[in-house]
């Protein structure tokens, strides 16, 4: 065993600082080790406080934690602080510390380890760890950003969600408050006409019923324009009809309203087909009507219903100056048509071509128009015979 | 949330007076295990964590609201009122006793005195002023606190084979005591060691018992002087212990302290 150090050089060449202190702090006995690590012999350290080799927060560190904690808990391990070499350079160290108890005497046992590279490596990690930490607080923000921003879509569809239901509520005034109403008029006036009565009169009362007429359809297409834009749209219920006799009793309604303008109906081919009557006869209405208002005035109005094996179409021919070229590609969007100073003088909304167009697209078919100063101005519907509708 | 859970509020035994004690930056209310059990027969003696510390709630940890010492002192109001019987008699470490101060001036005669464990009313320099500390020192403090960031929990945990067995500990303490989040604890000493409360202990009126350590880094007895001078009711009583915590290591001495000044209230 003769080439084995010697307990006492062990103690004194250990690959660790050790030291024994009162319970104050002061050395009592201090390894070769310790003294070549701080740059001091080891009997310059007896008598000076371990304290004393620390920087000042490491020294706080201990008063404030390691001391209490070694009293309480008897030991303390891994504890990480900085040591002054005697030339000021500072050292990380790692220290291990015992509490004993003997004879009422404390005395703590430290071992210290250098820890200048796990001291680097650790300083890398609360680096890395630090940057961790902020992406993770950048995306925490962003997450909260995305939630306020949620919060206000949910509040901003909230919103709208009851905007559609006050609309779906004025729709059911609209329909049913005021609809009642007209109806009660168009009946009143068509009992007076029965009655013998003055060519005043009889002009009045024709007055009113245009009059009457007129807000009715007014009303249907503001219905279906407040629907379509709630995402309902204009629909269509298809049954077997005849297009020719819808056209006809449509027409028949319309010459109270435009008295004014001569509608002649032409007729081809058998008529029958798959059509939605309600909507038909409130497209013819909207087509009359603008052919009334943007035709010529008190020309006549020449509706064509046609059906054959492969189609069916209904249009509207009126004389008149020509669309501008400028006004087609808008001719069939909501208030388009209406914003002018002078269509306003006609109490038009803009509304009758757009709805026209949703009722034939309902219907599967396509709307055309054709306007020349020459030949005049036709609105044309075609419906396909087999046909899948929409909405 | 309430405050006993906020502050981990435990109260013991039964008297007529209430001592309550606040302890000090790093630690918990553990650190009254040697000292408060010595009051309990006489006083009722009510012990809890100042937040961020110990068994506090961690989550009622509010960066703004701890900022400044004063949001301890509204909890500490908050505790008093809800825990304390008749007079009460307050005994703060190191911070928490500047902490007492700032409550006994926000309050209408909470306190009918302060023992003042170990005080410091401000850590550093300034012109005549000698608090012991720069703010480089404080800056290597942060660092040191830095550098046990990765480690903390298993430095608290007592890992050492052959270590002698410590009857007093329970192994649930040994785990909290002195371990807290390391954010928390940075942040706790930055408000403890920047804190200047100079012009608060002077206007101090409560009676006040300064229990200063002969040598101690934190509360050097220059300190302990200049607020026997600047405090207009304190009596300052040195006990010979070599550290910040008398209440500790030198338990009996800063008993036979107590004891003295409260024959006298």
């Amino acid at each position: 065993m003769d080439h084995l150090p010697s307990p006492a050089d062990l103690y004194e060449d250990a690959p660790c600082g050790l030291l024994v202190t009162d319970r104050d702090g002061t050395i009592q006995r201090v390894n070769r080790t310790m003294g070549s690590w701080t740059g001091y012999r080891p009997d310059e350290l007896i008598g000076r406080t371990v304290q004393s080799l620390m920087t000042m927060g490491a020294r706080i560190f201990h008063q404030t934690h390691w001391a209490p904690l070694l009293q309480l808990q008897g030991s303390v391990s891994e504890v990480k602080l900085d040591i002054i070499h005697r030339d000021g350079q500072v050292k990380p160290v790692m220290v291990n510390a015992i509490r004993r108890t003997e004879n009422g005497f404390v005395r703590h046992e430290l071992a210290m380890f250098m820890a200048q590279e796990r001291h680097l490596y650790e300083r890398e990690l609360v680096a890395s760890r630090k940057r961790a930490e902020q992406i993770l607080q950048k995306e925490r923000e962003a997450q909260a950003a995305l939630a306020a921003t949620e919060e206000a879509l949910n509040l901003e569809r909230d919103r709208a969600r009851d905007r559609a239901a006050f609309a779906e509520q004025l729709i059911g005034i609209v329909s049913h408050d005021l609809r009642n109403p007209l109806a009660a008029i168009a009946m009143s006036t068509a009992l007076i006409g029965s009655d013998p009565l003055t060519s005043r009169q009889k002009r009045s009362l024709q007055t009113i019923g245009s009059a009457a007429g007129r807000a009715t359809h007014l009303i249907a297409d503001l219905l279906d324009y407040t629907r379509t834009r709630l995402g309902t749209g204009v629909s269509a219920v298809l049954a077997e009809c005849d297009l020719h006799q819808l056209v006809a009793g449509g027409l028949d309604e319309l010459r109270t309203v435009f008295p004014l303008h001569a509608l002649i109906h032409q007729r081809t081919g058998a008529g029958s087909g798959m059509f939605d009557a309600h909507r038909i006869v409130q497209l013819l209405g909207n087509l009359v009507s603008n052919a009334a208002t943007h035709g010529a005035p008190s020309a006549p109005i020449t509706i064509t219903s046609r059906t054959d094996a492969v189609e069916s179409g209904l249009s509207v021919h009126n004389m008149g100056p020509a669309i501008p070229m400028a006004q087609r590609p808008q001719l069939f969007e909501a208030m388009t048509r209406g914003a002018s100073v002078s269509d306003r003088a006609t109490h038009s909304v803009g509304l009758g071509l757009f709805i026209a167009r949703e009722i034939v697209r309902a219907h599967g078919g396509t709307m055309t128009v054709s306007s020349t100063t020459d030949t005049g101005t036709t609105f044309s519907a075609t419906f396909p015979q087999e046909r899948r509708p929409l909405g | 949330m309430t405050v006993q859970r906020r502050n981990n509020v435990h109260v013991t035994g039964s008297g007529p007076t209430t001592m309550v004690f606040a302890h000090g930056f790093g630690c918990d209310q553990n650190m009254w295990r040697f000292l408060a059990p010595r009051f309990s027969e006489q006083f009722t003696v009510v012990a809890f964590d100042l937040v961020g510390s110990g068994h506090s709630d961690l989550a009622a940890y509010d960066y703004a609201k701890y900022d400044s010492l004063a949001g301890y002192a509204d909890d500490l109001i908050e505790i008093v009122d809800e825990f304390a019987n008749g007079p009460v008699i307050f005994v703060g470490h190191s911070v928490g006793a500047m902490i007492g101060v700032l409550a006994d001036l926000k309050g209408p005669q909470r306190f009918k005195a302060h023992i003042m464990v170990g005080p410091s009313p401000s850590f550093i320099n300034d012109g005549d002023y000698v608090g012991g500390f720069n703010r480089s020192d404080i800056d290597s403090l942060l660092e040191t606190l830095e550098g046990n960031y990765l480690g903390w929990s298993s430095t608290m945990a007592p890992a050492i084979m052959g270590a002698p067995s410590q009857p007093d500990l329970s192994d649930e303490l040994s785990n909290s005591f002195c371990a807290t989040d390391p954010d928390i604890a940075k942040h706790f000493a930055r408000v403890t060691f920047l804190a200047d409360h100079r012009r608060e202990v002077a206007e101090l009126q409560t009676r006040a018992l300064l229990i200063q350590c002969s040598e101690d880094l934190l509360a050097p007895l220059s300190v302990g002087q200049y607020l026997k001078e600047h405090m207009p009711n304190a009596t300052l009583a040195v006990v010979e212990n070599v550290g910040h915590c008398p209440h500790m290591s030198a338990p009996g001495l800063s008993t036979d302290a107590m004891n003295a000044f409260i024959s006298t209230l």
